[in-house]
């Protein structure tokens, strides 16, 4: 798993390539925790380079999402694969999330 | 020909009789039973005695030992406790042979009349009624089998069931007992075949005691044999039914070996002491082999339950099996239990991950584990069900009952989470590589469920975020499901398995959802459904 970071700003784009599953959840969410607390703005989540998230990536995210919601910011997922975008939608953090 | 088909008549009758027995008492007594073989807790003695009254009553030591071995999972009794109630239950079911030695005929008229009456006057429409006439019933039919049994010999003579037998003295004897009793699954069945031959002077009373030695040792055998199933905890207490039986026959046997060295002939000995009534020796034969192997057992208790264990250790299940927070004790103070019932709620929540298989680790096969860990938790969930069950029969203040309502809920949500969890489960495990649909499904579940497990942990937040990500989603899962129903995914059997799993998924979270309203501060107070909270739009 690779993880790009871009500041723009105020905001950050995390882009992420590779598998989020079991193995590589811990440094992903370690990833997006130092992106909560290393800015002030929106995160988004570039997911187009990832083709497998199973349950142990989806709590990372869901951490991630509490810890902005406590911050009060925005953390957006963008550019999902179909197959991606349907445990997203089946697991209802399609609810939870702004997705683009 | 016609002896031989009222022997059958008589077994298959005895046989029914026992069935209808154990099981209508069970049900007609239920707790009641529990209740008694709980007084095991407070000496051996009390154990003993309730372990020999239910078995009296029961007639049915395997029947004692299997309610004991649950009540030892459930953590009601200890497995120390429970060796003095299965001892018990052996000298208990001696009752039978005393009934069989003596004239049951009336007996059988007025009872099959009461059940007959009753049934014709519709008495049975209450099912607690229904219990106890299938009780009577139960009754009748055994008394008659006992009467069947000993008519049947009497319609041939002694000496064709002498040459149909043989010389079955000594070890043949012994052997011919413990098949029976392998048979029958019984011993007490093996002594009563032996009460009719003995009536018409076709065996002696030697041979009888050859005979009842094999067969109590016989239906230990069959009590392990039948419980082949059975493991850790529930294993060791067969090994404790074995004791009972193996050590009774020891110690008779020793004293049979050395009356002749302090000048006493056994064999005439028994014949003096049974010249007028052999039936009531034969029974009191069989009594005196349950009462020493049982007191032997009850006594040596230590040692019975660490050969027990060292025979059949405690099992993974055995230990996920045992509530860590409820207690009888804990009964006395209402709110006190309903606090621990409350923790043993929490803790079922928080082993609900446990049931579902982890697919980033797909080469590890641990459906065995997750098997043992769902019967274990649904143990648990019974037992809590039953704490609060026998709770709310002591009449709690209103504050008190409504918690124990509102816990009554959560316990009955999880248990059938627990199941559909389960059922979830298994579908999976059927995929050696499942597709990407039932992939999602199960990955999508183990977040919600973990994320369940997260909130016994967490604060109300947490609770918000789960009930948002629970919220109906129907519209997405039809999508699914005509998407599948449309498609071609090759044998019906697949897209059968990914429709049943996609309704198992749909029926976890919105019990989940539920489950997770009932957590709410306040929901014994007001069942009110909040709206959803989501994360970025509050």
């Amino acid at each position: 798993m690779q993880i790009d970071r871009e500041q723009a700003g105020l905001d950050v784009v995390l882009k992420v390539t590779g598998r989020l599953d079991t193995p590589n959840a811990k440094p992903f969410e370690s990833s997006l925790l130092e992106a909560v607390s290393g800015s002030e703005g929106t995160i988004t989540v570039d997911l187009a380079g990832v083709d497998y998230v199973s349950s142990s990536g989806l709590r990372a995210l869901l951490v991630a999402g509490k810890a902005m919601r406590t911050a009060k910011r925005e953390l957006v997922l963008r550019s999902l694969q179909p197959q991606i975008r349907e445990v997203f939608d089946i697991s209802g953090f399609s609810t939870l999330f702004e997705i683009k | 020909m016609l002896a031989s088909a009222e022997l059958l008549a008589g077994l298959g009758l005895l046989f029914i009789g026992l069935k209808l027995l154990s099981g209508h008492l069970q049900q007609a007594m239920g707790r009641r039973v529990r209740i008694l073989l709980k007084g095991a807790t407070r000496s051996r003695f009390i154990g003993f005695v309730s372990g020999g009254v239910t078995g009296a009553i029961i007639q049915s030591s395997n029947a004692v030992t299997l309610i004991s071995a649950n009540l030892v999972r459930s953590g009601a009794l200890t497995i120390r406790d429970a060796i003095p109630v299965v001892a018990g239950a052996n000298v208990g079911t001696s009752a039978l042979v005393f009934v069989a030695s003596v004239d049951v005929k009336v007996a059988v008229f007025y009872l099959v009349a009461l059940v007959g009456l009753c049934y014709q006057f519709k008495m049975d429409r209450t099912p607690a009624r229904r219990e106890w006439l299938g009780v009577l019933l139960g009754l009748a039919l055994l008394f008659l089998g006992l009467s069947f049994i000993k008519l049947a010999p009497q319609h041939i003579s002694a000496a064709t069931v002498a040459a149909v037998l043989g010389d079955i003295s000594g070890p043949l004897g012994f052997l011919a007992g413990f098949v029976v009793a392998m048979v029958t699954q019984s011993a007490s069945t093996a002594a009563i075949l032996c009460l009719a031959s003995i009536g018409i002077g076709a065996i002696g009373l030697v041979d009888s005691f050859y005979i009842v030695l094999g067969a109590n040792l016989g239906s230990g055998v069959a009590a392990l044999v039948s419980a082949g199933g059975l493991k850790g905890t529930g294993r060791q207490l067969c090994f404790v039914h074995i004791f009972v039986k193996a050590v009774g026959c020891a110690v008779v046997f020793l004293v049979w070996l050395a009356l002749p060295l302090v000048g006493f002939d056994p064999a005439r000995l028994l014949q003096q002491v049974g010249q007028d009534q052999p039936g009531f020796v034969i029974s009191i034969l069989f009594l005196v082999l349950q009462l020493t192997g049982g007191a032997a057992v009850t006594v040596f208790c230590s040692a019975s339950e660490a050969l027990a264990r060292r025979l059949s250790p405690p099992t993974h299940e055995d230990h996920v099996s045992q509530p860590h927070f409820i207690s009888d004790e804990a009964m006395a103070d209402p709110p006190s239990a309903l606090e621990l019932a409350a923790r043993e709620i929490s803790r079922l929540i928080r082993h609900l991950p446990d049931l579902l298989p982890d697919l980033d680790q797909r080469h590890v096969d641990d459906s065995s584990h997750r098997a043992a860990q769902w019967r274990g938790g649904r143990a648990i969930c019974d037992a809590t069900g039953q704490f609060l069950v026998e709770l709310i029969d002591r009449h709690l203040s209103r504050a008190d009952l409504d918690l124990a309502l509102l816990l009554q809920e959560q316990q009955g949500l999880i248990q059938t989470l627990q199941d559909t969890l389960k059922d979830f489960a298994d579908l999976i495990d059927r995929y050696a590589e499942p597709p990407p649909l039932a992939f999602n499904l199960c990955e999508s579940l183990r977040t919600i469920v973990f994320e369940l497990a997260e909130t016994q942990r967490s604060g109300l937040e947490d609770l918000e975020l789960l009930i948002a990500l629970t919220a109906d989603r129907s519209a997405t899962l039809d999508k699914i499901r005509r998407s599948l129903t449309g498609a071609s995914l090759g044998s019906g059997e697949e897209a059968r398995t990914l429709l049943s799993s996609l309704s198992l998924f749909e029926r976890s979270v919105w019990l989940s959802h539920r489950l997770a309203m009932t957590l709410r501060p306040g929901a014994n107070e007001a069942n009110a459904d909040a709206t959803p909270r989501t994360l970025n739009r509050d």
